[in-house]
């Protein structure tokens, strides 16, 4: 039997026992229930942040403040008499606020911090300005033209990435961070898992350590895509469902679809996962027991994704950025980033891309070293020094 | 190397740190054998049989498999059968797609594998099993689908590592027969064990190794005509067993108290039997005494004995 056929063979077993159209399904309407909360809960957040607050004054405050304030809050004017009743009533009723003027100054007693204390803040700032311009006698035009905000006029040379291009770009770190995740859970059982089933021996003895590698690495990732695949489906029909429901056109779905940028976030995200995959695939040979292993935490490593993906988003010009965007651990999500947010020249893309694929080929070369030479080491879990001193024999 | 010969191995040694696991050891099988691999835990065995398939590198000596006329130094998977050691399987999916897989990789049409598959679990009584997952069957029953995992793909040639351990007396005279019946359909067995009355009853030929030398290599008849000459005598006694005048018997190997009231009695080679009952009847209180050759057991015992002496 030859190296592909075997191959193939791994790969397939792998792929039908982790995908599972149930498990997606069921991914599937958690998410939906998910997005369904987290849109309506926002909106019930946004309506609730509308509403005017609450706030007393005395009556005899000044009115061009009270109708300044009025435009941010609900505001209630009583007589000056009331003011001792009111202020013992907030600590029995434990509600209201109560906004007094002192000389030059203000106080607000509150139960507790006002709601929208900040625009409260702004208000009288403006108030306490505009009372002061027009102490020194300005004209209504001057104090205008004070108070006029700078314009600025927007002239950039490099056009960055459109929201559509932006929006894609996040979408495929997202499904790229998944994927490995996924395959991150799927490893583990299909290595650590076997080792500790004691089937690795049976299968070594019919295939090659190498063989073997490649198809679990090879399957995880395809299960990882399938899952991705999926997920992109039903974003683009939750998307369109979306729009419906805002009453934006589907058609503007298109703008999202920006063909090259598919292309490339495509062919780095299969890349990205192989090559974590052949990663995860390396650090879970040496491991004997999840629970116990002190290797476990090297298996959160793909969290650098997460990382990459903002720092590369925050200025994709620096030079962390530009690094994250070579380095074979975070390129394939940080590259494309930076693509789209940045000038990127075409032998940048190409470059990182050929570091990506040859770290690639070979982290599998040494995944499948290192299953073959710790598998030997019966009993206790082999360190890492054991592995390579055996892999260097080997 | 003759056209039968089906595995030649020729001064094949190994060490692992300070240990010497194997040591110089030579051995071939022919086309259609049941060759027994013996030796203690620790021997040497496992060791071995991993180096014939190639899952370590031995330091030195070589590996000749013949299959067909085509001579290789290492093993062709589809050709050969391994029922490791450490036994596992797939144990949360279904019996049956596991024991396909296992024979595909070994390059067996899925489709023909399933069909195999289950006329093996037929014959072991577990064809409505088949789409159960193997933790819901007993541990007996777990070992009867391992052993047909490691054959189902009918290799030329098995490797059996301690294929009766954990295994119920029934079973085991359950496993002998399909052993038996494997070999009947064209395979070559290597098999390695220490439970010797098993061994006794199917191997044609056995590999004595003890702390990785060898101590024998020949045919079960050899090994009786050689080492099996010595009068055995289980003796049991109405009372108190008279140690004192058992010693002074004469041509005594060995004495071994095996019960309060029972002893095993070992003679030196060639001794006659009717001498030494007239001697026995000397002593008082026999109540029974039954007389044997050694066993592969006993001579396995007495060969490592003097091995590591």
């Amino acid at each position: 039997m030859n190296y592909y056929k075997q191959v193939l063979t791994v790969t397939l077993w792998e792929y039908r026992r982790f995908f599972k159209i149930k498990n997606e399904l069921i991914g599937i309407v958690v998410m939906i229930v998910i997005f369904t909360l987290s849109y309506f809960g926002g909106r019930y957040a946004a309506t609730e942040s509308s509403e005017k607050p609450h706030l007393t004054v005395l009556n005899d405050l000044n009115p061009q403040l009270s109708e300044l304030l009025s435009k941010d809050f609900e505001v209630e004017s009583i007589p000056v008499g009331e003011k001792a009743k009111y202020l013992s009533e907030i600590t029995t009723l434990k509600e209201g606020s109560l906004l007094l003027q002192e000389g030059a100054g203000f106080e607000v007693h509150s139960w507790k911090k006002p709601k929208k204390f900040k625009k409260l803040q702004e208000s009288l700032n403006v108030y306490c300005q505009t009372e002061a311009l027009l102490k020194i006698n300005l004209s209504a035009e001057n104090l205008e033209d004070v108070l006029k905000p700078a314009t600025l006029k927007e002239v950039y040379l490099y056009e960055t990435g459109t929201r559509g291009k932006n929006v894609l770009a996040y979408f495929f770190a997202g499904l790229m961070i998944m994927a490995v995740f996924l395959s991150f859970a799927y490893q583990f059982t299909a290595i650590t898992g076997e080792k500790q089933l004691k089937i690795t021996e049976q299968i070594i003895s019919a295939i090659k350590p190498q063989a073997w590698m490649d198809g679990k690495i090879l399957g995880i990732t395809l299960t990882g895509l399938s899952s991705m695949l999926t997920y992109s489906v039903i974003g683009l029909l939750g998307g369109m469902l979306f729009f419906q429901f805002t009453g934006t056109p589907v058609s503007a779905i298109i703008q999202y679809l920006y063909f090259p940028s598919i292309l490339l976030f495509f062919t780095f995200t299969i890349m990205g996962v192989l090559l974590w995959n052949a990663f995860l695939a390396a650090i879970a040979s040496v491991i004997t027991d999840p629970n116990n292993s002190g290797k476990s935490g090297i298996m959160l490593l793909p969290i650098l994704f997460v990382f990459s993906a903002f720092l590369v988003m925050r200025d994709p010009d620096d030079g962390i950025s530009v690094f994250l965007s070579w380095f074979p651990l975070t390129s394939a999500t940080a590259m494309p980033m930076r693509w789209v947010t940045t000038e990127v020249a075409w032998w940048q893309l190409a470059g990182s891309f050929v570091i990506l694929a040859a770290t690639f080929y070979l982290l599998r070369k040494l995944a499948a070293k290192i299953f073959h030479v710790s598998i030997l080491i019966s009993g206790k879990e082999p360190t890492w020094r054991e592995v390579i001193k055996l892999a260097w024999e080997n | 190397m003759t056209p039968t010969t089906i595995l030649q191995v020729s001064a094949l040694s190994k060490a692992f740190k300070n240990v010497q696991a194997v040591e110089n050891i030579s051995f071939s099988l022919e086309r259609g054998d049941i060759f027994a691999f013996l030796g203690p835990n620790g021997a040497g065995k496992t060791t071995t049989l991993r180096i014939l398939l190639d899952i370590i590198k031995a330091d030195s000596g070589s590996i000749k498999w013949n299959f067909g006329g085509i001579v290789n130094n290492l093993p062709p998977s589809a050709q050969i059968g391994y029922l490791p050691e450490e036994r596992g399987l797939y144990t949360d999916l279904p019996i049956i797609r596991s024991l396909v897989y296992l024979a595909s990789i070994r390059g067996m049409e899925p489709s023909k594998a399933k069909t195999s598959a289950m006329e093996w679990l037929e014959k072991l009584d577990l064809a409505d099993r088949a789409k159960e997952k193997l933790q819901a069957l007993s541990k007996g029953n777990q070992q009867k689908i391992q052993f047909i995992a490691s054959i189902l793909h009918k290799p030329a040639f098995a490797i059996l590592d301690e294929p009766f351990s954990g295994l119920d007396p029934l079973n085991q005279e359950k496993f002998i027969g399909y052993i038996k019946e494997l070999n009947h359909q064209g395979t070559t067995i290597l098999l390695s064990s220490h439970q010797m009355p098993l061994v006794e009853k199917i191997a044609h030929r056995v590999f004595l190794i003890n702390q990785g030398k060898e101590l024998f290599n020949g045919s079960l008849m050899d090994i009786y005509k050689n080492f099996g000459q010595q009068p055995i005598l289980d003796i049991s006694f109405a009372s108190e067993i008279p140690h004192e005048q058992l010693q002074m018997l004469p041509g005594t190997e060995n004495i071994t108290t095996v019960g309060a009231q029972q002893v095993k009695v070992t003679f030196l080679p060639c001794r006659d039997l009717n001498e030494i009952l007239l001697n026995l009847a000397r002593i008082e209180g026999i109540a029974n005494i039954k007389s044997h050759n050694s066993s592969l057991h006993d001579i396995f015992l007495n060969m490592v004995k003097t091995h590591q002496q």
